[in-house]
């Protein structure tokens, strides 16, 4: 077998056109993923059995109140914001600007830590306990699935960064773009959360 | 079938094949329709009801209907295994000519498939109606159905309480079902009707028994240990009877 | 993730490729699900007052499964691609082909290889492997439903069977096809090199894996006792063993994601030059459709475990009525998922015979369009079907005729398949061997399972119908009657490419006439206890519905010898068969134009594709 004919040796091009529909993909799988639970939020809403989507107040119980969506919206903006930064250091590469680059790529490193460090204040010190009905449920799947994107995120972008900061998008830069997708679904995911947190 | 001929032999229905199995066709036509109705209508329970007759008679329509269908899958399988086999570790020799598609057998395949999936819609359709119009009726006797690991409990409108249900005939009934622990399905076989019984909600479903006789209610969902064993009896009895019953239980209950 | 950068390869990171192997994977997932067990057994704190029972212990049991999963993964070598990626050290050329397996013989089996035919191969065992349990269980059922009084097993070890036999037999039936065949033979047959993703294909493979243990550990803690649609809240009542089901269900849906997106990729992206969509063989149409269709059909699912997870863990309340879940939540989730299902595991077998039809006939694939276009149109339909099983849950009646509608319109393209197959046969000069008979089998069963699923699909026969053994034999028959019978035909056509001899002939022929007899037997023993009236798992049923029982047992113990004939005749063949040309059955798909052993990359020089691959026959004069 000729050197010539390994896959290692297909044209940039080809192999990010390749990644990009992978990727796409995978994240079909993550958006159905994330609308079943719109879905579980709203059937939940709606059904209301025995009147515990927000319990009552009982003897030993306040009654549960919900919380601002606030603090989705939040996230949301913090994502956006990253997902510029990163546009940001694309548009650098794309114009062979290398320190724009990494500047860009910096600032959506950062934008993700701070979305995970307000998201986690956000579940620490909601007011509730778990079986406080069926909306608080819904409040924590929403804000751990937040969470778990936003680790996510953290490594991609923490990995975009530090090849950035190699030197690895010089001749190609397909990786970045790839990046870029994750960032925008990143923010689409956290605003669903949101927009559904804002009709309790 | 027109297609799938030789263009240069117009007449396609003289070739020996084509009468073969048209021949086929119609045997096993009348073969299957009349096995998979016996088959059906011999092992379902006899009804105790009209919902269940209604079932039933819907089986033999459907499997009437899906009879030439299959039938004609059959003929053409048939005929094919009977004409031109080859044994052997090398290939027969290829087709004479190839024939890659036929757009006019296609769309009357479509379009056959097409009504049969219609009359099947209304055939269900026209029946459910009846079935629904059943839960309006405002004559009807009320039982609420609760399903408990692993027995049934029936209530009736006089504050009766009873482990086997009891129905007078020819009166329409209707059950309002719920649980109070896990999802239960409460099925009433020989009156065709069946219905989970879900914790948090209450559903609802209506029946006119119409035979006196002792028939089964079995649970028909997976409900934990003992679920083969959450049987129990419904007795169809007269009016009177049926009155007497519920008096005498009803007092049992105020009693104690 | 190949790319272009050409690093000189880091020695301590090429090493650490060199030492993991399966065994490392079992070592450190049996450590680390200890150390996690050990940590939160001592520091978890206890259950406050009032909280679900055992949430602590389903605290305890979920972490040390996750604590198995991630040792697993990072020991199997799952971890190292991203690292380097992240690091910005990817992986060199000569680390690329260490993982493709050159140069290393049998070991390659038992680590993260990513050549495509390792993979195949890989699949095929485990395949075999869950049949093997799955249909133990099946006898264990079948034996203990021999006589009515509840047979010698005890209720919950006869549920925790017939739940662990469901999802294994499902899990089983949805990698049969795609995942052998799918990944040995699909990507040699549209001419591609490997998978797009080779680390990802290696990666569904040994999720799978990971996913058998919390399964296995399951049967121990209490077992599956839910039946393998775990509804709940009776699966939130279920014991520990349910942990291992959930655990389960979510690494398989992972597997399912990175695989459909991998041969998604793979399909549309990598096709030889000059095979358009046109010339694109059928079976990679059901392949495509059936993954496609897996990847926004599992996240539900693992959606619905993952609640289930949380209402057991921390009890909250997604699903337990008392603080306002809903158990009509959890079916709706458990069926958006659950119907396409059927048809993931469906098509692709259908497909499979498809592309063996004209091979064995000798006839040209009739009618390719209206193929293309049932795969489609039940693909399509496939997910607005599923509250055909909620029909009598009462959850929505007004939405009973509306998807009673589209149920029926299922047939179809259903129809579509069968004019695709008796238009091949039609005429066609019969090559008897086992795959073609495999076409009549499937013609066969699906017709039966077929039209039993109209009376299905309609409400009030279902109202009678449902939760009864009917139903039991009616979905036997499409997933097996039609689905196994596909996958067992594709493993005596493609046997010769996959181990270079042939499936030995009297054996495929004596396994394939006692399986489809025993399977007839058997379920149509089923149908009969169903229409009587007998629910569905039950352990024990009415004298009255003894005899039928009797004879589906004896059916099932048919089927089973029919099995272990066909597994001797695998291993039997692939060890002393006869030596294999390199197209015994004179096809024409690209598959059949390379030698075996096929060398890692599967082709020195790309094909070039001119026409179909179905051109048998004399052209028409």
């Amino acid at each position: 077998m000729s050197v010539e004919t390994h896959a290692h040796h297909e044209h940039p091009d080809v192999v990010g056109s390749r990644n990009r529909l992978g990727v796409i993909l995978l994240l079909v799988a993550d958006i159905a993923f994330a609308l079943s639970m719109v879905f579980v939020y709203f059937y939940l809403r709606g059904q209301n059995v025995n009147n515990m989507w927000l319990p009552a107040a009982t003897s030993d119980h306040p009654a549960i109140e919900p919380l601002s969506a606030g603090p989705g919206w939040t996230v949301t903006a913090i994502a956006a914001f990253g997902l510029l930064a990163h546009m940001y250091g694309l548009k650098g590469a794309r114009s062979q600007n290398q320190t724009q680059l990494k500047l860009g790529s910096l600032v959506a490193l950062v934008a993700s830590v701070i979305a995970i460090g307000y998201q986690y204040n956000t579940i620490s010190s909601a007011p509730f306990t778990f079986s406080d009905g069926a909306y608080v449920s819904c409040f924590y799947m929403f804000a751990i699935m937040n969470m778990v994107h936003l680790l996510l995120t953290l490594f991609i972008s923490f990995g975009n960064w530090n090849r950035a900061r190699l030197g690895l998008y010089v001749e190609n830069f397909w990786h970045v773009d790839i990046v870029r997708i994750w960032w925008i679904w990143m923010v689409v995911s956290s605003l669903l959360g949101a927009f559904s947190l804002s009709y309790p | 079938m027109t297609d799938l001929m030789s263009p240069k032999t117009p007449q396609w229905w003289k070739k020996s094949d084509v009468k073969k199995t048209f021949i086929l066709w119609i045997i096993s036509t009348a073969v299957i329709g009349y096995v998979g109705v016996e088959f059906h209508v011999r092992n379902m329970v006899a009804p105790a009801s009209d919902t269940m007759s209604s079932v039933i008679s819907l089986m033999r329509m459907f499997t009437w209907a899906a009879a030439p269908v299959a039938g004609l899958v059959a003929a053409m399988c048939i005929t094919v295994l009977t004409t031109k086999r080859h044994y052997g570790d090398n290939p027969p020799e290829e087709a004479d000519h190839e024939i890659r598609n036929s757009p006019k057998t296609a769309a009357v395949w479509v379009v056959v498939s097409g009504l049969f999936c219609l009359f099947a819609l209304v055939g269900g359709l026209v029946v459910l109606q009846h079935d629904n119009e059943a839960i309006l009726d405002k004559q009807a006797i009320q039982v609420n159905v609760t399903g408990q690991q692993w027995v049934w409990n029936f209530d009736y409108a006089n504050g009766a309480r009873s482990e086997d249900l009891y129905l007078p005939v020819n009166k329409p009934v209707v059950f309002h079902i719920t649980s109070v622990d896990v999802k239960h399905s409460f099925w009433v076989v020989q009156m065709g009707i069946k219905m989970d019984a879900n914790p948090g909600y209450t559903t609802e479903t209506a029946v006119t028994p119409n035979k006196i006789g002792v028939f089964d209610v079995r649970c028909a969902e997976l409900c934990g240990l003992l679920h083969a064993y959450m049987q129990t009896k419904v007795h169809v009895v007269s009016q009177a009877d049926y009155d007497a019953w519920l008096s005498a239980h009803a007092a049992t209950e105020a009693g104690a | 993730m190949t790319t272009l950068t050409q690093h000189t390869s880091t020695a301590p990171g090429k090493s650490i490729i060199e030492k993991l192997n399966v065994f490392t994977a079992l070592a450190l997932g049996v450590i680390s699900a200890v150390v996690v067990w050990r940590l939160s057994l001592a520091f978890l704190p206890e259950d406050a007052e009032g909280a679900r029972l055992f949430s602590r212990e389903d605290k305890i049991t979920l972490l040390s499964m996750c604590g198995w999963f991630v040792g697993f993964m990072t020991g199997i070598g799952a971890l190292v691609g991203p690292m380097r990626w992240v690091m910005g050290k990817d992986l060199a050329h000569d680390e690329n082909m260490f993982l493709a397996g050159e140069n290393m013989g049998p070991k390659r089996y038992f680590r993260y290889t990513t050549d495509h035919k390792v993979v195949g191969i890989q699949y095929l065992f485990i395949t075999i492997l869950i049949f093997f349990l799955g249909g133990g269980m099946a006898m264990l059922i079948r034996t203990n439903l021999g006589t009515p009084e509840g047979g010698w097993l005890h209720p919950q070890a006869y549920n925790s069977i017939v739940g662990t036999h469901g999802i294994l037999m499902i899990v089983g039936t949805i990698i049969m096809i795609t995942g052998p065949f799918g990944n040995f033979i699909m990507p040699i047959m549209i001419g591609a090199r490997d998978m797009a993703f080779p680390r990802l294909n290696a990666l569904s493979f040994w999720l799978i894996v990971a996913a058998a243990v919390p399964l296995i550990w399951g049967q121990f803690i209490g077992g599956i006792t839910t039946g393998w649609s775990a509804y709940n809240p009776l699966a939130g009542q279920a014991p520990l063993g349910m942990d291992g089901y959930i655990m389960y269900i979510c690494i398989f849906a992972i597997s399912t994601m990175v695989a459909g997106a991998n041969i998604t990729t793979t399909v549309v992206k990598m096709r030889a030059k000059g095979m358009t969509w046109n010339r694109t063989p059928i079976f990679i149409y059901g392949t495509v459709a059936s993954v496609a269709l897996a990847l926004p059909a599992f996240p539900v699912f693992f959606l619905s475990q993952i609640l289930s997870a949380f209402d057991r863990a921390l009890d909250t309340s997604f699903y337990n009525v008392a603080g306002g879940g809903s158990g009509w939540l959890y079916e709706n989730l458990f069926w958006i998922m659950g119907h396409p299902e059927v048809y993931v595991i469906l098509i692709p077998a259908i497909a499979a015979l498809m592309e063996m039809a004209p091979v064995f006939t000798r006839r040209p694939l009739f009618s390719f369009n209206v193929a293309v276009l049932g795969i489609a149109g039940i693909s399509g339909l496939s997910v607005l079907v599923w509250a055909h099983h909620m029909y009598i849950s009462g959850w929505a009646p007004l939405l009973n005729a509306p998807f009673m509608l589209t149920t029926e319109l299922i047939s179809i393209p259903t129809g579509m398949m069968f004019l695709v197959l008796i238009g091949t046969l039609w005429r066609g000069r019969l090559w008897m061997t086992m795959p073609l008979m495999s076409i009549f089998a499937l013609l066969w069963n699906f017709m039966i399972g077929g039209i039993t699923g109209i009376y299905l699909s309609d409400v009030p026969a279902d109202a009678f119908l449902h939760g009864s053994m009917y139903v039991t034999a009616h979905f036997h028959y499409t997933l097996m009657g039609a689905g196994l019978t596909g996958a067992l035909a594709s493993l005596v056509y493609w046997f010769p490419k996959m181990t270079g001899r042939m499936f030995d002939k009297t054996l495929s022929w004596i396994s394939f006439w006692l399986v489809q007899i025993g399977f007839n037997v058997a379920f149509i023993g089923m149908f009969m206890v169903g229409l009587a009236g007998q629910p569905r798992r039950v352990e024990a049923y009415a004298p009255t519905f003894n005899t039928a029982n009797l004879v589906t047992t004896i059916g099932a113990y048919t089927i089973m010898i029919g099995m272990l004939v066909l597994l001797h005749g695998v291993i039997s063949s692939a060890r002393n068969g006869v030596k294999a040309s390199k197209n015994p059955w004179q096809a024409k798909t690209l598959e059949w134009t390379v030698d075996y052993p096929i060398p890692l990359e599967n082709f020195d020089v790309l094909p070039v594709v001119t026409t179909d691959p179905y051109g048998y026959g004399k052209a028409k004069s």
